[in-house]
């Protein structure tokens, strides 16, 4: 016994290196699964709190920037107050048969409802109150660029209506899906994430793929699954499908920058040119679903998606 | 009492390289290549003696504090931990002839330029090895993750040589 404490007091130094060594590396390795204690990650609240104070403080130091982010988003939004000339000709009242009771048969006149509010985000009109996908506003507070694998820390959380597995778009298109929440913050897989797929098509045929990130670039990604047949056009537009219920469909993802067809594949290598950029992203949006909850229970008793290893 | 006094002083050294890489230095990108590892200095000045198991268990707190705000799970740790097991290997291969003194701290004044410029650029880039190689997972872009390493560890060792040069006393046995 005497031998057995001699022989683990000696090589202690090895013997706790390993432990904590293969603790860190479990932790590293489950870091991409949802279910996990929400502790170790910038959305708890002590780090949350950091993070955000030290937001404030280098705010305050890109005024300048923020000022004309929020004019530029601004002066998208006020574009769509100025209507083009052919809306303006639409009847502001609808007319519907007269009633049959009335002995004049005067024909009345209805108001047409009210439009609601919308946002223009990523070239699609998503609306801010009420509809199926409705949006929460956040700030973000802490974002990486260069990494393998990148994340997002926002502050707004569970308090707000923010729940994991939610789409996150800014005004530029789509920037991620929320992988934890706590409370007040929340943290977010962005798209340059090498664990990230999104489903997407082409705008002008509807052919469908997926974008994901190949981790060198944080301005493009690669557009996977489509079939050597498609033609392709440099410039295409490439937008969600709203296939997975994450986003809505046709919100901007980016523009097809370059395509080769590679000999030993099926499908096409296009590079896409990404929307957002990543590199100043301040103000973005969490789009809620309505349906979401209902459809992936369906989903899920179906067979189609596994139950929980649910992957953006 | 000199126990405590210890405790203390690496207390608020944690924070303070804690703190200075979370709030200033973690913002700061060199050619979209190379990153400070700021609060590596916590791990490599500390003083020569200390025991191997409280090493690795400040480097694991240090690795983990940082995993938090990166949001890694348990990559810095990895890495951190790795260094600490390493730093005592690195300390006996560049031992003085005579042995370290008591006196002896990690301090580019006393140990002279060569020993220091060694021991920083080894450990620095054994460190940046694994850091980089970990978080890629694989040998895909290895160019990359090649540039990544030497410029990073060209960052992190001006940086903590400016940190040395300006916040360690010159004379020893005073410190």
């Amino acid at each position: 016994m005497r031998n057995l404490f001699l022989f683990l007091f000696r090589f202690r130094g090895a013997l706790v290196f390993s432990l904590l060594e293969i603790v860190s590396i479990y932790l590293f390795v489950t870091n991409n699964s949802y279910q996990r204690a929400a502790f170790f990650n910038s959305a708890n609240a002590y780090a949350g709190v950091v993070l955000a104070r030290r937001t404030q403080i280098s705010d305050y130091f890109h005024l300048a920037d923020l000022n004309q982010q929020l004019a530029t988003e601004n002066a998208h939004l006020r574009q769509q107050l100025y209507l083009p000339d052919t809306t303006r000709r639409a009847a502001d009242s609808v007319a519907i048969p007269p009633d049959p009771t009335d002995s004049l048969r005067r024909v009345r006149y209805q108001q047409p409802a009210a439009r609601p509010d919308t946002l223009l985000l990523g070239l699609q009109r998503l609306a801010a109150h009420d509809p199926s996908y409705p949006l929460i506003p956040a700030r973000v507070i802490n974002s990486a660029l260069y990494n393998v694998d990148n994340y997002i820390t926002l502050n707004v959380g569970r308090a707000n209506g923010v729940q994991p597995g939610l789409g996150v778009v800014g005004a530029g298109g789509v920037v991620g899906r929320v992988k934890v929440v706590s409370e007040h913050y929340a943290t977010v897989y962005s798209l340059l994430h090498s664990q990230t797929r999104i489903a997407s098509k082409i705008k002008r045929d509807g052919t469908f793929g997926t974008i994901r990130w190949l981790g060198d670039d944080p301005t493009h990604a690669l557009l996977d699954n489509v079939l050597r047949e498609t033609k392709l056009v440099k410039g295409d537009t490439i937008v969600t499908s709203g296939y997975n219920a994450v986003f809505p469909e046709g919100i901007f993802i980016g523009t097809i920058d370059s395509f080769v067809k590679e000999p030993d594949k099926n499908f096409w290598t296009i590079r896409v040119k990404l929307g957002v950029n990543f590199s100043n992203l301040t103000y973005v949006y969490v789009v809620t679903s309505r349906g979401r909850a209902e459809r992936d229970t369906l989903e899920v008793h179906t067979g189609i998606q596994p139950k929980g290893g649910e992957h953006p | 009492m000199s126990g405590l006094r210890f405790i203390l002083v690496q207390v608020l050294r944690f924070a303070l390289y804690a703190g200075v890489h979370v709030l200033l230095i973690s913002r700061l990108v060199l050619f979209d290549l190379g990153w400070c590892f700021f609060y590596l200095g916590f791990l490599l000045f500390l003083p020569i003696s200390t025991p191997i198991v409280l090493q690795l268990l400040l480097s694991f707190a240090m690795g983990l504090t940082m995993d938090i705000f990166y949001d890694t799970g348990g990559l810095h740790a990895a890495a951190a931990v790795l260094l600490g097991f390493l730093r005592p290997w690195v300390l006996r291969l560049l031992t003085p002839r005579d042995g370290y003194d008591s006196a002896d701290t990690v301090n580019v004044h006393q140990m002279g330029w060569q020993w220091f410029t060694v021991y920083l650029s080894l450990l620095v880039l054994l460190h940046h090895a694994a850091f980089f190689l970990l978080e890629l997972g694989s040998f895909m872009h290895f160019g990359i993750t090649l540039g990544k390493m030497l410029v990073s560890a060209l960052f992190t060792g001006l940086a903590l040589l400016i940190v040395q040069l300006l916040f360690f006393p010159v004379r020893r046995g005073r410190n």
